[in-house]
């Protein structure tokens, strides 16, 4: 039989709560470590305990990372989806099943191998069988396709840091497990792993952390934040390295963590933090983006400096809070009632999730405006391989903050919101400084900062508020251009979308369609978007959700000339980007374009 | 010495005129009585020697949150949004706590729209004076009830309230506030040596001060009228305020019996007995006086509750003792060499 070595996925339907992600981790990491390519997806559930859970390991070659188009290797552990996991099984396909939860597998297209696991995880610790069982069908996969020892112990100690008693119950499992396999089966799938060569050393990291890190670097001053999924492992990322990163000999540390009493009082404290002239932020989600509108208009208003994380989770409302989908951008864009618009940094990859984490402060100081970091639950969550972080090549910017007495006494003409430079930048002074002290205000102001309702000094602000904005566009990050010579389709995408488009390109070029590919990494628009769109004849704008939101904002802000050559595929299920479904409509997109 | 002008002008500890504590001209209606609270501002300040550059003048949105326009004109001030004043005070706070957070706010903004705020900020006991300017009224919405508005009292228009007040000095006091006290517009005197050591108190500050409505809740049937609140006002104690700079010997001590508190300061706040004696430590005394009064459709006005023993906000932050604002920026980014480590440490895992 010819196998198949490093191309396959396996999908392992747990219940929540039963110690599964751990188990789920060491495969992941043992695989990792032996050079293999491999993404992992947790599909959880709002719910503590109980509730179904999957999760998918891709091994992948060629380094796809999205979830593939089908499972090859079942893992049935989770009465409550036994059925319904059994059925969508491709013939061919392999189920690890365990014996003794009493439940039929009565397929005979596919290769079953049946383990007493619940029996073999009591004979090892009675008390833990629960959690001990995830062990065991890691050590039956580890035999039955080849994964080291050598790997699985070094992902086992990883994972449990010094524990000995934890490790020890946890290798005498997958002992338990891999013994089973060996004596019990004669291995009749395809599918092995083989061990490659590893050329640049990496490791694995969840995009909240690697933001956290990055906010930490960036010199956050408080965070301020309320509890929700998918972004309270970036808040608790900040928190956990404050002792080690942020904290002097004394104990004392440079960076306050407020846990507010909902995500208006966070965005209120972020608010307050950078009126003071410090570096504040909050990480939510869209939920709490919604519930923060009013201060984001105050900010843009008012012109505070405030840096907002959302990890977008499925909406509207409560939506789907456990799953993926970039829904959230409009939102962010226009935030709050009146005119406004926002700064938007949209990072793909965890090494973007640091520096973005740094930048986002720079930005929000030098512009004195909200800025939003948008990431998702797919890169935020999820676990991705990383080269390591880059110190900031750059100073901090504190922008147009004046915080000595000569500077100011030798300024002209200074008011609070007076463009000074010509580039719609005022400067600024802070409370406690006693130079230019003004009211802040949300109500109408002149240059001084006085309270008006005459409509030039409403006009000129908004004006000028406009052009601050968009003055911003060439010094955000710029796009990553991707250009194929003889491609007359472009393709715009942005975030976690960069995990699928490798495969994405790959099955649209099996059709013999060739792509460049452009990722949008900031809101407003770089001025090479549009030099892209203008080098291409027809572009599709790919994205996470139904309302295609970039393509809309493109459409908007596009010259009317190359409007109509944009167009959009928008799609969101809730699922991270399958690429097959993304290829397949790209291409019924192109058809249709050019009937 | 500084040169004096001709003819003297009145200076306080500071060489600073009372006129360097005023603000802009008022647009509120004649006769409000946020507009005697801003003159009690100006006062206290003034006489107390802060000075204006170290006060931050917060307010949310209402009649009340426009007077920060109309006081301490050399201070930085954040009019802000509908009833979120706390949070903002508390991010601010965070980033500079040597600066002395005057909040100003009224009954939509405390009792309605912020209340959660407000009791997230007496739970955190965020080093704030707080005043609350209430009149029982919305009044730039044109004369609504708020949801202090007294049982039985009758606005300009309309029929009485019937709904439950919510006492805000009473959900202060439940709540652990550190400092609680409600005066009235009316009683300058005693406003201002509240004010005072609401200012010398290191924690959360209540002051609910009663500031009739003259345009729409000053009529003959409403309880929060100039007229209903002077005839039915319960003082607890004659209060007087001694500042830390001046001696205590320069006081006239009172004949009676009278309680002096020291404030974290080093000012003393003297409370002289008038009738009977209220105990400002005892919380039960206070949440008593007020719920006699209410049932009595009194006001009670004075210190009712102080506890100088609970940590403020900024010991249970753990940060620098420098305000947060003059830690450097190598400081707060951590050096390459960190980062380095952490990326070493990461790849040997």
């Amino acid at each position: 039989m010819d196998t198949i070595a490093n191309d396959f996925t396996i999908n392992i339907a747990t219940a929540n709560g039963t110690g599964s992600q751990s188990a789920n981790l060491i495969l992941l990491q043992s695989l990792f470590d032996m050079g293999v390519p491999v993404s992992g997806k947790n599909l959880f559930p709002s719910n503590i305990s109980g509730l179904p859970t999957w999760y998918i390991v891709r091994l992948s070659d060629r380094g796809y990372q999205a979830p593939g188009d089908r499972t090859h290797i079942q893992i049935l552990v989770n009465k409550a989806t036994w059925e319904e996991d059994l059925a969508a099984l491709e013939p061919g396909s392999v189920v690890v099943w365990n014996m003794d939860s009493k439940m039929p597998v009565e397929r005979d297209d596919i290769v079953s191998y049946p383990v007493p696991m619940t029996k073999l995880a009591r004979s090892l610790n009675p008390k833990l069988s629960k959690l001990v069982t995830n062990i065991v069908y890691v050590g039956v996969l580890a035999e039955l396709l080849g994964i080291t020892d050598e790997a699985l112990n070094k992902a086992v100690a990883g994972q449990f840091k010094g524990k000995t008693s934890a490790i020890e119950l946890n290798i005498n499992a997958l002992e338990l497990g891999r013994n089973y396999a060996k004596e019990n089966f004669t291995k009749t799938d395809p599918y092995v792993v083989e061990s490659r060569p590893i050329e640049k050393k990496r490791f694995f990291m969840e995009g909240n952390e690697a933001a956290a890190l990055g906010c930490i670097f960036g010199g956050v001053q408080l965070l301020a934040w309320y509890p929700i999924t998918p972004s309270s492992s970036l808040a608790e990322g900040i928190i956990a390295y404050i002792p080690r990163l942020r904290t002097n000999d004394e104990g004392e540390a440079t960076c306050a963590v407020i846990q507010a009493e909902d995500e208006l009082a966070a965005a209120g404290m972020v608010l307050g933090a950078g009126w003071a002239g410090g570096r504040g932020m909050t990480a939510t989600s869209g939920p709490g983006i919604s519930l923060m509108q009013e201060f984001i208009g105050l900010a843009y208003f008012a012109e505070i400096p405030s840096v907002f994380w959302d990890v977008n989770r499925v909406g509207p409302s409560t939506g789907l809070p456990t799953r993926t989908q970039q829904s959230d951008l409009a939102m962010l864009y226009e935030g709050s009632h009146g005119d406004t618009q926002h700064i938007v940094v949209i990072p793909g990859t965890v090494e973007e999730c640091f520096e973005f984490g740094w930048r986002a402060f720079d930005y929000s100081e030098r512009y004195q405006t909200p800025v939003f970091g948008l990431s998702d639950l797919d890169l935020g969550m999820n676990r991705w391989a990383c080269e390591g972080f880059e110190y900031p090549d750059e100073p901090m910017d504190r922008g147009k903050t004046i915080r000595e007495q000569d500077v100011f006494e030798a300024m002209e003409n200074f008011g609070r919101y007076r463009d000074l430079d010509g580039d719609g930048i005022p400067y600024r002074t802070l409370p406690g400084s006693g130079m230019a002290p003004i009211l802040y205000r949300g109500t109408g102001h002149n240059p001084d900062g006085v309270y008006s309702e005459k409509p030039h000094d409403y006009f000129d602000l908004m004006k000028r508020l406009k052009e601050k904005i968009d003055g911003s566009r060439d010094n955000l990050p710029a796009p990553i251009l991707n250009e194929n010579e003889e491609g007359e389709i472009g393709v715009i995408y942005y975030g976690s979308m960069e995990n699928s488009i490798q495969e994405i390109d790959d099955l649209l070029e099996e059709t013999g369609l060739k792509v460049s590919q452009c990722r949008v990494r900031a809101l407003p628009l770089h001025s090479e978007v549009e030099a892209f769109i203008r080098r291409h004849k027809t572009t599709i704008v790919l994205e996470i959700n139904r309302d295609a939101q970039l393509w809309g904002i493109l459409r908007r802000e596009l010259p009317n000339d190359i409007v109509g050559q944009v167009h959009s595929v928008a799609y969101s299920d809730g699922m991270p980007p399958r690429a097959r479904i993304y290829s397949d409509l790209i291409l019924k997109t192109i058809r249709e374009v050019s009937q | 010495m500084r040169e004096r002008p001709a003819r003297a002008i009145k200076l306080n500890v500071l060489n600073e005129p009372k006129d360097n504590y005023k603000g802009g001209p008022s647009s509120l209606c004649p006769g409000c009585g946020h507009d005697q609270i801003s003159n009690v501002i100006i006062s206290a300040a003034w006489e107390n020697g802060i000075p204006p550059e170290r006060v931050a003048k917060m307010s949310g949105i209402g009649c009340s949150s426009k007077t920060p326009a109309y006081y301490l004109g050399q201070s930085h001030g954040f009019n802000t949004v509908h009833g979120r004043m706390p949070s903002v005070t508390t991010g601010a706070y965070a980033i500079n706590k040597d600066l002395l957070y005057l909040g100003v706010s009224g009954d939509g903004d405390s009792a309605s729209i912020g209340i959660g705020q407000l009791i997230h900020a007496i739970r955190r006991n965020m080093d704030m004076v707080y005043i609350v300017e209430n009149n029982g009224v919305y009044g730039l919405t044109k004369g609504q009830y708020s949801a202090t508005a007294d049982v039985g009292s009758k606005k300009k228009k309309g029929k009485a309230n019937e709904t439950q007040p919510i006492d805000l000095c009473a959900l202060a006091i439940n709540l652990g506030c550190t400092f609680v006290a409600r005066s009235f517009s009316g009683s300058k005197k005693q406003l201002n040596a509240l004010l005072k050591a609401a200012m010398s108190h290191k924690g959360f500050a209540l002051i609910d001060v009663i500031s009739p409505c003259v345009t729409f809740n000053n009529n003959d049937e409403s309880m929060r009228s100039y007229t209903y609140v002077k005839d039915n006002e319960v003082t607890l104690h004659m209060t007087d305020y001694i500042p830390h700079f001046e001696p205590m010997a320069e006081v006239e001590v009172p004949e009676g019996n009278f309680t002096d508190i020291t404030l974290h300061d080093g000012s003393t706040i003297r409370l002289e007995t008038i009738s009977e004696n209220h105990d400002p430590s005892d919380s039960m005394a206070a949440l008593t006086a007020l719920h006699e009064a209410e049932d009595e459709k009194k006001h009670v006005t004075g210190l009712l509750y102080f506890d100088a023993t609970k940590p403020s906000l900024a010991e249970d932050l753990g940060i620098v003792d420098i305000p947060l604002l003059d830690v450097s920026d190598d400081v707060l980014r951590p050096p390459k060499e960190m980062l380095d480590s952490i990326n070493a440490e990461f790849l040997s895992m």
